[in-house]
């Protein structure tokens, strides 16, 4: 039903496509029936042929540049590095194409999970073939990834509705650190709240996050992620505490995400609690910390002083 | 107030300062003009040409700003975290020596104070920019608290001279430090500016800010060498061991 000579695909597109499928090329009509017949079933809304749903080219032609792109990304993606306000460098985590495919499937997701399935029809929807996912090498974690990354990209503007509209750069220099608590607090929940559409799905997308290839990029999102709650919840700090916070931070999102997955309370109150307790117990034991280290300043301090008070000479 | 300019570090000094000379007055220096790239397609006359350096700000509105590249977000941030981490140190430096040295020579007083009041200003500058720009701060903070106090502390108790002579080793570092930063941005400046970009505020005030304190850290290094730094025993040991040290701490915070 969907033979390669239907498809006017160039050249070099061609063949980059077939070789990244690798022996898709010598049995294409198999393969590409065996997805669709399955997707068709699963959808109740599956139309068809995508050939003949309207009639839409397959528009797979810059998939070199794709690969430029892709590469351009990986570069680009440098952590933690100078965040320029009057030359931004763009922060686009996705090239145009693999964008309008995940767009699209992560609107599936609810129904069919964070699995290949949902990219296929993902696809489907963007007007590609079914098989176009294909350029998307890490399957159904570049799902997850596009959710982890959409929704840290719209946490800033979402923070910035919460505390008034207020620019969150420097915006009211010298917020107490009570402050910068609640506020802490209430972007970590802003976050958590996003995960609540996928909620049922989120275990299975932290199972596949746990796979061993796959934990790097997750952790690197992570510290993303507690970096850019920090960032807008005004914390200034740019000591040792600069990493203390952004590891304690971490470990609280990712209970407290694990535990939102087991929660059925009205709005997630629980996960909220569990949440404002974790945060608690953390401003304890740093307090202590604090309390220690400044007791052992004071007295070395004192001390000194009392050495050179009595003429020793240092 | 200066002395004849036999002595080797206020040759350094005047190294240091023809070389800023030479930066403030050539906006585009002479090596970058063949290497950046035009892109084709747009404004063709304003590509083989540069634009004059008084006219820049009119002629280059068309292009917007360019985006920064890998390569140079990440010059920036090691930069900054090496300079926030460079004034760290100068500030404990200070703080360690200034209860011996007051103690002995309590004239010495205003001098110290007056000096650990700018590296704290400078201080403060660069953790606003840190936190400002989102750069990670050094991981070897502790460390360097800690050898920072012992140096400044360590070369007080040697004597004022020894304390003179740790100042301008590390002065003389900082100064050659900040003057090769100062000329890669503005090579970055030039080359946009070649190629008929913007160049956004932030830049210029990054390289005026940059500027003023390289000179304040000059200005330290002459009060040094006035206050006998010269007359340290041994004199080439103390400031070749401390200077190594500088460059050995700046390479590390460059990177972690």
């Amino acid at each position: 039903m969907m033979r390669p000579s239907s498809i006017s695909l160039r050249r070099p597109a061609r063949q980059i496509l077939f070789s990244s499928v690798s022996t898709i090329r010598a049995a294409a009509p198999v393969p590409t029936t065996a997805t669709h017949r399955s997707l068709s079933t699963s959808t109740s809304t599956g139309s068809g042929c995508p050939c003949a749903n309207g009639s839409r080219r397959p528009q797979v032609k810059q998939t070199q540049e794709l690969q430029q792109q892709q590469q351009q990304r990986q570069q680009r993606q440098h952590r933690n590095a100078y965040h320029s306000y009057d030359h931004p460098s763009s922060s686009a985590a996705f090239t145009p194409v693999e964008e309008s495919i995940l767009s699209a499937a992560y609107q599936h997701v609810p129904s069919h999970g964070f699995t290949p399935s949902a990219l296929a029809a993902g696809a489907r929807d963007a007007g590609y073939l079914d098989i176009s996912p294909t350029i998307l090498p890490e399957g159904a974690f570049a799902l997850i990834r596009y959710h982890l990354v959409k929704q840290r990209e719209e946490l800033a503007p979402r923070v910035s509705e919460l505390f008034g509209g207020e620019g969150h750069v420097g915006a009211r220099p010298g917020l107490s650190e009570w402050e910068i608590r609640g506020r802490v607090e209430a972007v970590t929940w802003e976050r958590l709240s996003a995960n609540a559409q996928v909620i049922g799905r989120w275990q299975e997308a932290l199972a596949i996050m746990a796979q061993p290839s796959y934990v790097p990029p997750s952790l690197k999102e992570l510290a993303l992620l507690s970096d850019e709650i920090l960032f807008l919840a005004g914390d200034s700090s740019v000591d040792p505490s600069w990493y203390t916070k952004r590891a304690s931070l971490s470990t609280i999102y990712a209970a407290a995400e694990l535990f939102m997955t087991n929660d059925h309370s009205p709005e997630f109150m629980d996960t909220r609690a569990f949440l404002n307790r974790r945060l608690r117990e953390v401003n304890e034991v740093g307090g202590v910390f604090r309390n220690l280290r400044e007791w052992v300043g004071f007295t070395a301090t004192a001390g000194v002083n009392v050495l050179r008070s009595k003429g020793v000479r240092i | 107030m200066l002395r004849p300019a036999t002595r080797p570090a206020l040759v350094a000094t005047r190294q240091v300062r023809q070389c800023a000379a030479r930066f403030f007055s050539s906006p585009v220096s002479p090596d970058t003009s063949s290497s950046h790239v035009h892109s084709p397609s747009t404004t063709p006359e304003t590509n083989p040409a540069p634009p004059p350096p008084n006219s820049r700000s009119s002629t280059s509105s068309s292009k917007g700003k360019k985006p920064l590249t890998a390569e140079q977000r990440a010059f920036l941030s090691s930069a900054l975290r090496v300079n926030q981490a460079g004034e760290l140190a100068a500030t404990l430096i200070y703080t360690g020596q200034t209860p011996p040295l007051v103690t002995r020579d309590p004239s010495l007083r205003p001098l110290m104070k007056h000096m650990y009041d700018q590296e704290a200003a400078h201080l403060r500058t660069f953790n606003d920019l840190i936190y400002r720009h989102r750069v990670r701060p050094t991981a070897l903070y502790p460390l360097w608290s800690v050898m920072a106090t012992g140096l400044g502390w360590g070369t007080a108790m040697l004597g004022k001279e020894a304390a003179m002579a740790c100042t301008e080793a590390v002065e003389t570092e900082i100064g050659g430090h900040y003057n090769a930063q100062i000329r890669k941005l503005l090579e970055m400046v030039s080359e946009w500016e070649a190629e008929g970009y913007e160049v956004g505020a932030e830049f210029r005030h990054l390289i005026n800010t940059l500027r003023r304190i390289r000179d304040e850290e000059l200005e330290h290094l002459d009060h040094a060498v006035e206050h006998d730094a010269q007359k340290a025993e041994p004199h080439w040991l103390l400031t070749g061991v401390i200077r190594a040290g500088c460059r050995g701490a700046i390479w590390v915070s460059e990177r972690v």
